[in-house]
């Protein structure tokens, strides 16, 4: 190959090679702009989302909107009715409006599940901050109350403790569940805690003078937020069980709320005959937590994308 | 068997991602005679380590796929085998070693029994007869006490020692080639020296040839005999490692050579660097990979130059259009590179923005 | 090693002992009393006293908690409010039921799991991937009392092919082998249950430990030796993987019980689970606290069972 000799070059020539070279411009999107768009790019988190969206708009809204308000009105003239336009549902054996007794069953079920990840989550994420931020005596303290909590059988003492104290109501089960909920977020929160307040920008902070409340909070726990939400999905789904179980037993919500759990063993006698009266709630359960955790899983991978296939 | 041992002939290995082809390897040729120890060398992206990983087959089949050329090796195209065939062929005739010891070796399997393991797949040779050679071997690379450090856990050995062990089942059962994929990059510099020496000595020892890949030119001096420069998937510039250093041909080579600092420079010199970063191997721009950061770049380099010898020197290939030696096109390249300063000099101030580069 | 057993187990004790309290403050704590229960409604309020005193509930907590406390440790739970037998007699009749449950379900899940989690991962993305992660979300997300009703539906009424609960077909007398055969069909369904909901929370975590596994540097080196596809998955990826998922395994025992005894209830299978729920309908004190403690006792020790297990399978833990 013979060198090419070089010509007196003009300097629009130049001008033209040197458009060669890209000039990169990088466009920041927010943190969370990221993470949104990659669980929207999550198929199935999404679809699990929209079915949630869509139940609570059915259990909230609708009865009010198709004027199906009363799952408790017996109605001795249609039992067992199919399915019609009157009731779209069909009716249990008293004649009850099976698609009332569905919503306001979710009403309660959703209620319950969310009530009560809330309360657990704020009590675990108390604990579990404070144990790791500060330490030592505290940590191992709060560490010890949380094994206890651990060893013991939840379900049985739910139903112990369902037996003894709850009147019945939704408030006195979202209690219980909560006590037995917080202890996954009180260890994660802990792990995150100790690992995060190591970090440099924790100290940078100190230096600056900020306060342990505020360091904690305004510092290490917006880092930590990401596993927390996780955890809060998943556990929706797991409570709405624990509720399901509970009042399938008769130990939990009482009439004359209905909750899926009670549906279930109101109908569970029919089951030859009718067996949509188990059926639909405990298909409703079922999407329900199956949703709770695909979008919870889907956050996981939108917030840790470790993986860079699927 | 021809006068190589390893003829690669215009590989190409492309990662399939959502938008296309990333062209990591994108028509890569050289070969390696018997015993011959070459480097191959390149700075982070270039395609050295995919090059290494395809010789041996070990690239993921999902992402990545061969997409043409062929990988001679004692005249047998490794890239047409079926897979039991290369499985005859890694360890046994090719060993390679990789970069981070502290994660290459399993953590539950004891490091004589790793060692052991190739011996038998390969030598079919009872068990305590391969305890004996791989408690051989281990006194070989350096470890001491090594019957009973046969029975020891990797996490019970520091990094150098664990890339002995890595170098033990690399050269276990005598290959006729030994790939190294940066192994000292990540060790301690004193601990550095003692490898790449154990390296030198075995391969020498045993007539193995060896294919150091490294990012680092002082190694390079040292230990190889050819030089084979990378830059973006393709090959820019291939010379005996004396000759490359004496009489750089290609301006990415010259870049990397005056990139690097030397003791005898003046205090207050600023370094040099290459301006710029590597070309977007998705959609690479067409001619040569090198042309947007080149101070030599014309017209012409739109067009991919042929990797060809000099013309007084056989052994000594480049990817150029021109003779970088040449006093007028040096005097083109500072223009140009005057320009450039301009151009980003002008950015700068509109924008503000500091992450654009030219 | 022995030491750090010795360890533990003494750390367990002031645990058992505030579990202990706090289970029997609980219990006590229940509205109403045994004496509800057992009586003849017509027994005037002397009678109840009585029966009250006779029971031991007169006295003050504490000293009933003490009182339990010192027989405990020799092993005598006391005697069953319901039936008047010791109470470990009671338990220890329906220890066996629960156990051949427990146990048979574990060693289905754990195989199936392993291998459904080794499938998926190998096969990441693919249809049998997409598969069996689809029919592990089933298991997770169904309650089992639900998963129960459903099999029998199926099973039981629609099919036909399995008893609907129990133990043993009644009326019916065996010889040894139908008796057997008997005996597995029963067992079939709630064992299935069981092991449904452990093989989908396994398979999940065996077949991510997997795809961490099989992205380590050290697949590569054992692949360059030249080791082929099967040996190198199960002679260096599955030793690794199966540790982190042996311990999850042992931590999910402890939850058992709470499986075991909805389980029970929906197929009426005579174990602890079955006598638990008995037992608080009852107000059965003695029989109610036994159980727990048992239980809590053997959550303690699957979670110590799990840092052994730990210990015994990474050598980095044993040698440090």
């Amino acid at each position: 190959m013979m060198d090419t000799p070089i010509e007196k070059e003009r300097e629009d020539e130049l001008e033209a090679l040197l458009e060669v070279t890209p000039a990169l411009a990088q466009k920041r999107r927010s943190q969370a702009r990221i993470i949104l768009d990659r669980f929207l790019r999550n198929r199935t988190a999404t679809i699990g989302a929209s079915f949630l969206i869509l139940l609570f708009l059915f259990c909230f809204i609708g009865p009010f909107l198709t004027g199906h308000t009363n799952p408790n009105q017996p109605n001795l003239l249609a039992p067992d009715a199919a399915p019609s336009l009157a009731y779209p549902f069909g009716a249990d054996d008293v004649g009850r409006d099976l698609l009332a007794r569905a919503a306001v069953g979710g009403q309660v079920s959703l209620l319950v599940g969310l009530a009560s990840m809330l309360v657990a989550i704020l009590l675990g994420t108390a604990i579990g901050a404070i144990a790791g931020y500060y330490g030592k005596l505290l940590d191992n303290i709060l560490m010890r109350i949380t094994d206890v909590f651990l060893a013991v059988p939840t379900y049985l003492l739910l139903f112990v403790l369902s037996a003894s104290f709850t009147n019945g109501s939704v408030y006195s089960i979202i209690v219980l569940i909560s006590i037995f909920g917080w202890t996954t977020a009180a260890r994660l929160v802990r792990g995150e805690f100790l690992a995060l307040k190591e970090r440099e920008y924790v100290m940078a902070a100190r230096t600056v003078g900020a306060k342990d409340f505020r360091l904690m909070f305004r510092h290490i726990l917006p880092n930590a937020i990401g596993p927390i939400i996780v955890n809060a999905t998943l556990l929706v789904g797991q409570n709405i069980i624990l509720e399901s179980v509970l009042s399938y037993f008769g130990f939990g919500v009482q009439a004359p709320f209905p909750s899926w759990g009670s549906l279930i063993s109101d109908g569970q006698g029919q089951i030859n005959t009718d067996p949509k009266l188990v059926f639909i709630p405990g298909i409703l359960i079922f999407l329900t937590v199956l949703s709770c955790n695909l979008v919870g899983d889907g956050l996981r991978d939108a917030f840790d994308p470790h993986m860079t296939e699927r | 068997m021809g006068k190589y041992l390893l003829e690669v002939q215009d590989l190409k290995t492309y990662f399939k991602v959502k938008q296309g082809y990333v062209r990591a390897v994108d028509g890569v040729s050289f070969a390696i005679a018997p015993g011959e120890r070459v480097a191959i060398v390149g700075e982070s992206g270039c395609g050295k380590s995919v090059t290494a990983l395809s010789i041996m087959r070990l690239v993921a089949q999902p992402p990545g796929e061969y997409k043409g050329g062929s990988i001679l090796f004692e005249d047998m195209d490794l890239l047409d085998q079926p897979e039991s065939v290369i499985c005859k062929i890694r360890g046994a005739k090719i060993g390679m070693i990789f970069q981070d010891p502290m994660t290459c070796l399993n953590p539950t399997m004891t490091v004589g029994k790793q060692i052991a393991e190739g011996l038998r797949l390969h030598l079919k040779i009872r068990p305590d007869e391969a305890r004996k050679r791989a408690i051989t071997l281990l006194e070989q690379v350096g470890i001491p006490a090594a019957a009973e450090r046969y029975h020891s856990y990797p996490h019970q050995f520091s990094g150098g020692m664990r890339q002995r062990v890595m170098i033990a089942i690399a050269l276990a059962c005598n290959p006729k080639l030994l790939i190294a994929d940066e192994p000292t990059t990540a060790l301690d510099v004193t601990v550095q020296a003692q490898i790449l020496e154990l390296m030198n000595g075995i391969c020498r020892e045993f007539g193995t040839a060896l294919m150091l890949i490294t990012h680092d030119l002082g190694v390079v001096a040292g230990m190889t005999d050819r030089v084979v420069v990378m830059y973006a998937g393709k090959v820019v510039e291939e010379a005996p490692t004396e000759e490359l250093f004496a009489n750089p041909r290609h301006p990415y080579t010259l870049g990397l050579l005056e990139s690097v600092p030397r003791l005898d420079q003046v205090r207050d010199e600023e370094l040099r660097t290459i301006e710029g970063a590597p070309p977007d191997l998705l959609a690479p721009p067409p001619g040569c990979p090198f042309m947007p950061r080149c101070a030599f770049a014309r017209k012409q380099c739109l067009t991919m130059p042929p990797l060809d010898p000099l013309p007084k020197n056989e052994q000594h290939r480049k990817a150029c259009w021109f003779d970088i030696t040449d006093p007028k096109v040096q005097e083109y390249a500072e223009r140009r590179r005057a320009a450039m300063e301009a151009l980003k000099a002008k950015a700068l101030e509109t924008t503000g923005n500091k992450t654009v580069t030219s | 090693m022995g030491r750090y057993i010795i360890r533990r187990l003494l750390q367990a004790i002031p645990l058992l002992l505030l579990l202990s309290i706090f289970m029997f403050a609980l219990i006590h704590l229940l509205p109403g009393g045994p004496e509800a229960i057992l009586v003849n409604p017509n027994m005037d309020a002397e009678g109840r006293k009585a029966l009250r005193a006779s029971l031991g509930l007169d006295d003050p907590l504490p000293i009933q908690y003490l009182k339990w406390l010192a027989n405990a440790v020799r092993g005598d739970f006391g005697f069953s409010f319901f039936t008047n037998q010791p109470v470990s007699t009671v338990i220890a009749e329906r220890f066996p039921p629960t156990i051949e449950l427990f146990l048979l379900a574990l060693l289905l899940s754990l195989i199936l799991a392993i291998v459904l989690g080794t499938i998926s991962a190998y096969r990441q993305g693919r249809f049998i991937d997409y598969a069996i992660t689809t029919v592990a979300y089933f298991g997770i997300s169904m309650p089992i009392f639900l998963l129960g009703l459903l099999m029998q539906e199926i099973f039981s009424r629609r099919l036909q092919w399995l008893p609907p609960s129990g133990i043993t077909t009644a009326g019916m007398s065996y010889d040894a082998f139908n008796g057997f055969l008997d005996h597995m069909l029963h067992v079939a369904m709630p064992m299935l249950v069981l092991a449904i909901t452990f093989t989908a929370r396994w398979s999940r975590y065996m077949r991510s430990s997997m795809l961490d596994v099989t992205k380590q540097d050290y697949m590569r080196t054992a692949r360059a030796k030249g080791l082929a596809t099967t040996p190198l998955l199960v002679r260096h990826a599955l030793r690794n993987a199966v540790i982190p998922l042996i311990t999850v395994v042992a931590i999910d025992f402890g939850s058992v019980a709470g499986g075991a005894t909805i389980t029970e209830g929906v197929f009426a299978w005579p174990g602890m689970g079955q006598l638990f729920l008995r037992s608080l309908d009852q107000r059965d004190f003695p029989v109610l606290l036994a159980i727990l403690m048992l239980s809590a006792f053997f959550v303690i020790l699957s979670n110590l069972l799990a840092d052994i297990l730990y210990a015994i399978m990474d050598p980095r833990i044993r040698y440090s």
